[in-house]
């Protein structure tokens, strides 16, 4: 239980033997390696035997691969979405292979891979091309478009010596007045209007050259947009035929290609094997940068947890005889990185652990100890059965179904959770904001608020003294039996003290209590002080945390404020419901309206319920006894997200 | 609603500013984190479930507005019975045990959000560590939970 032991093992060995040894260590998944360069290049006589950069080539490689097979699942992606529901990643199974299975599929998976990027590189480009095509196709149909019903050939529309052609556009009001204007400029000219649309007049205007300034005079009075079609043959309306069939190929050959997309989806899940198995060589590419190399050997160094030392000393041995290794306890200042030990009831609440941080390795892992509370904190922020059932049924029909590690951990804290909140609903809540198996047994939270409270309040006390237990386990594990009197078994004295002066019958022996336990602390409490003057100061100074003790039991007071509002929220919800009853209509109104507003009601509860129960611990908590500064253990292991890699020992390669 | 006294219109008015006052400050602290947390998912769209949880935080306030509202209505008879004939000083009272989440959950949930917004800051460049993103979020949500219970404390202890 706790924080397991760790050891440091070194590994001294040829080059020869590099990717045999990381790829044992990589599918045991056992040893976090420690980055040795930087400690060795500040040793003078060594940093000079020591090789950088040796695999950089490799990793290129690797990279570059990489960025073939996200940018062949990009493609796919983009033209052919996986419609997964929420649900589908977390049901979602990896592809158990063993390592060797894995070796003998790299080179299909690697020439399906580069075959696919062949392939959607000329299809992306073609794709390109063609939208180019279709947005030049359609520009220019638009600009044809008013001139349809101009019988003229395009190629005639040429200016001849003596006169001069031009299309226009004007707006459709002005036109009589330019025809006017025309006719009394004294110019030869001959106007046809050819289509009006949109209340613009599109004309043909002919004028001798000769009348030419006339007609611009005329010309610039008016909004006179002249039209300049690009140099085609035949009527605008056979061109215009002719630009749809050429978009109608266009989108043929565009649903061709789409089409040729399609014909690829088949490897998508090649392809995101082979992004896992590129995914762990580039990690182990990586740890090598962390290696003190030189020409034909290496030293790594790194944590293994204790338990796991020998297992792994075995396996490195019969790999090859020549490769050193020497394992030793970590030095008394030094940090190891923390992995966590837990029976399996309490294991999942590693996941409320980490979310805060990690302890510091050489002090108490908080998870066993405040999993009951964090459980029945749970349980009280909801207190409704209805909700506790259905959190219940959640996790267990999940751990059915679901497989990944992690999330099934928050699973069976989802289980336990649902479980408590059933138990309070039952003494103090209701079903679904409703009495379904008559009064709650204990008493009802909702006409009863000031004796929740105290229940709150009181828990708070147990919370809080568990918490100074735990400091004190802990004090005294490690010998120091007057530390642990005096920082833990004083404060006891002082709050029990004082809780018995309250009561009326108690007060004396409170009173004496308080006093002497207050008299030991102002004494004990400045003992790492130098002066006699400076250790009474500092405690009586220590008195001031009482404040802390107290303003701690207050924030226990959320468990009342958030049952009550799990409560009136559904009591509010049930109430409107009530409203729309007696009557056919209102009858669906009223299971859209419950269905709805409960689900609303539990999903923003919940999660309420699950933060403030963690906060209660990471606060009211951990002060009493908890030491961060720690850090998670992450091994060097196969982090992938599709394929499962067995191991089946690498030593058959 | 003829002959409705003074007394009863205060404890509506109550229960008015609490939903009024502690929505408003939810419904712009939500908001806001809204556009936060949809500038990230524009980078990241896996970053869209933490992101999510700091914007339903601020949204709390607003459900206790509601709850003491509702409560409020509920214990003068407004909802399911006959409106009590509340006397002056009854109605304040009820105005009064309004306050508290009124204003408490309003100034909260606008300070929710701001700390909120920036855990999504806070996600966008580290994504392990949206946990204590949330945390530092829910160290406001305290202040908001000691006014709702403050004003339920008060709505209970009110004679009708």
């Amino acid at each position: 239980m706790g924080i397991a032991k760790m050891s440091k093992v070194t590994l001294l060995a040829h080059q020869t033997d590099k990717e045999r040894i990381l790829d044992l260590l990589q599918q045991s998944g056992v040893l976090e390696i420690s980055d040795l360069t930087e400690q060795l290049a500040a040793e003078e006589p060594l940093a000079d035997f020591l090789e950088q950069d040796q695999e950089q080539e490799a990793m290129q490689a690797v990279e570059k691969s990489m960025a073939e097979v996200r940018f062949n699942l990009d493609f796919l992606n983009r033209y052919h979405r996986v419609n997964k529901g929420l649900l589908d990643d977390l049901l979602a199974e990896k592809k158990a292979l063993t390592v060797s299975e894995v070796e003998e599929n790299v080179p299909t998976w690697a020439e399906i891979s580069s075959k696919v990027y062949q392939t959607f590189k000329a299809i992306d480009e073609q794709l390109l091309a063609l939208r180019n095509e279709e947005t030049r196709l359609q520009n220019l149909r638009k600009q044809l478009q008013p001139w349809q019903k101009l019988t003229l050939p395009l190629e005639d529309l040429k200016d001849s010596k003596t006169v001069r052609l031009q299309l226009a556009a004007v707006p459709a009001a002005q036109l009589a007045g330019l025809e006017a204007e025309l006719a009394a400029s004294g110019a030869a000219y001959y106007l046809e209007l050819i289509d009006s649309q949109r209340g613009e007049s599109f004309i043909l205007l002919a004028a001798y050259t000769a009348d030419e300034e006339a007609v611009q005079d005329v010309i610039k009075q008016f909004d006179f947009n002249r039209h300049l079609l690009p140099a085609l043959t035949g009527t605008a309306a056979e061109n215009l035929a002719k630009l749809e069939q050429e978009l109608l190929d266009v989108q043929t050959a565009q649903e061709e290609a789409l089409a040729r997309i399609a014909e690829q989806v088949q490897f998508r899940e090649v392809l995101l094997y082979y992004y896992d198995y590129l995914s762990v060589q580039r990690d182990q590419k990586q740890s090598v940068e962390l290696l003190a190399r030189t020409e034909s050997t290496f030293l790594l160094e790194g944590w293994v947890p204790t338990a796991e030392v020998e297992g792994l000393r075995q396996k490195v041995s019969a790999l090859n005889d020549s490769i050193q290794i020497s394992v030793r306890e970590p030095y008394e200042d030094e940090d190891f990185p923390v992995q966590f030990e837990n029976k399996p009831f309490f294991a999942p609440y590693e996941f409320v652990t980490k979310l805060y941080g990690a302890p510091n390795p050489r002090s108490v892992d908080p998870t066993a100890p405040f999993t009951p509370f964090f459980v029945i904190f749970f349980g009280l922020c909801l207190t409704d059965a209805g909700y506790g059932v259905i959190l219940m049924l959640l996790g267990l029909l999940g751990l059915r179904k679901v497989k990944g590690e992690s999330m099934r951990n928050l699973l069976k804290i989802l289980v336990a959770c649902g479980f408590s909140t059933v138990v309070c609903g039952w003494l103090i809540g209701g079903w679904f904001g409703y009495p379904l198996f008559g009064a709650p047994l204990l008493f009802d939270a909702l006409s009863d608020p000031m004796r929740l409270l105290v229940y709150s309040l009181a828990l708070g006390i147990l919370h809080i003294f568990w918490g100074m237990a735990v400091k004190c386990i802990s004090l005294v594990r490690e010998g120091k039996i007057f530390d642990a009197l005096a920082d833990v078994g004083l404060w006891y004295g002082l709050i029990i003290g004082l809780l018995l002066l309250a009561l009326p019958s108690t007060a004396a022996i409170g009173k004496n209590m308080a006093l002497v336990s207050t008299v030991g602390l102002i004494l004990t409490q400045g003992r790492s002080q130098p002066t006699l003057l400076k250790k009474i100061f500092s405690g009586v100074l220590s008195l001031y945390d009482i404040t802390g003790y107290f303003s701690d039991l207050l924030s226990y007071s959320r468990l009342l404020a958030l049952g009550l509002a799990t409560g009136v929220v559904s009591l509010t919800v049930n109430t409107m419901a009530d409203l729309l009853s007696g009557h056919p209509i209102g009858y669906v109104a009223m299971a859209v309206l419950l269905v709805g507003g409960h689900t609303f009601n539990l999903a923003i509860n919940a999660l309420g319920s699950f933060i403030h129960s963690a906060r209660l611990q990471y606060i009211e908590f951990y002060n009493r006894f908890y030491e961060g500064g720690g850090r998670i253990f992450r091994p060097f292991r196969y982090n992938t997200s599709h394929i499962e890699i067995l191991g089946e020992g690498a030593q058959e390669k | 609603m003829l002959g409705m006294g003074t007394g009863i219109l205060l404890a509506i008015f109550g229960a008015a500013l609490a939903v009024l006052l502690a929505g408003i400050g939810s419904a712009i602290s939500v908001g806001r984190v809204g556009q936060a947390a949809a500038g990230v998912v524009s980078e990241d769209p896996d970053k869209f479930g933490s992101v999510l949880i700091l914007q339903a935080l601020p949204g709390t306030q607003g459900i206790y507005g509601l709850l003491v509202g509702f409560l409020i209505l509920q214990r003068t008879g407004l909802i399911g019975g006959a409106p009590a004939a509340l006397s002056l000083e009854q109605g304040l009272a009820f105005f009064f045990a309004g306050l508290p989440i009124a204003i408490g959950g309003m100034v909260s949930a606008f300070a929710q959000g701001k700390t909120a917004i920036s855990g999504v800051h806070l996600v966008a460049k580290r994504p392990e560590e949206s946990g204590k993103a949330i945390i530092f979020a829910v160290m406001v949500e305290t202040y908001a939970v000691l006014a709702l219970l403050m004003s339920i404390l008060m709505l209970f202890g009110i004679q009708v």
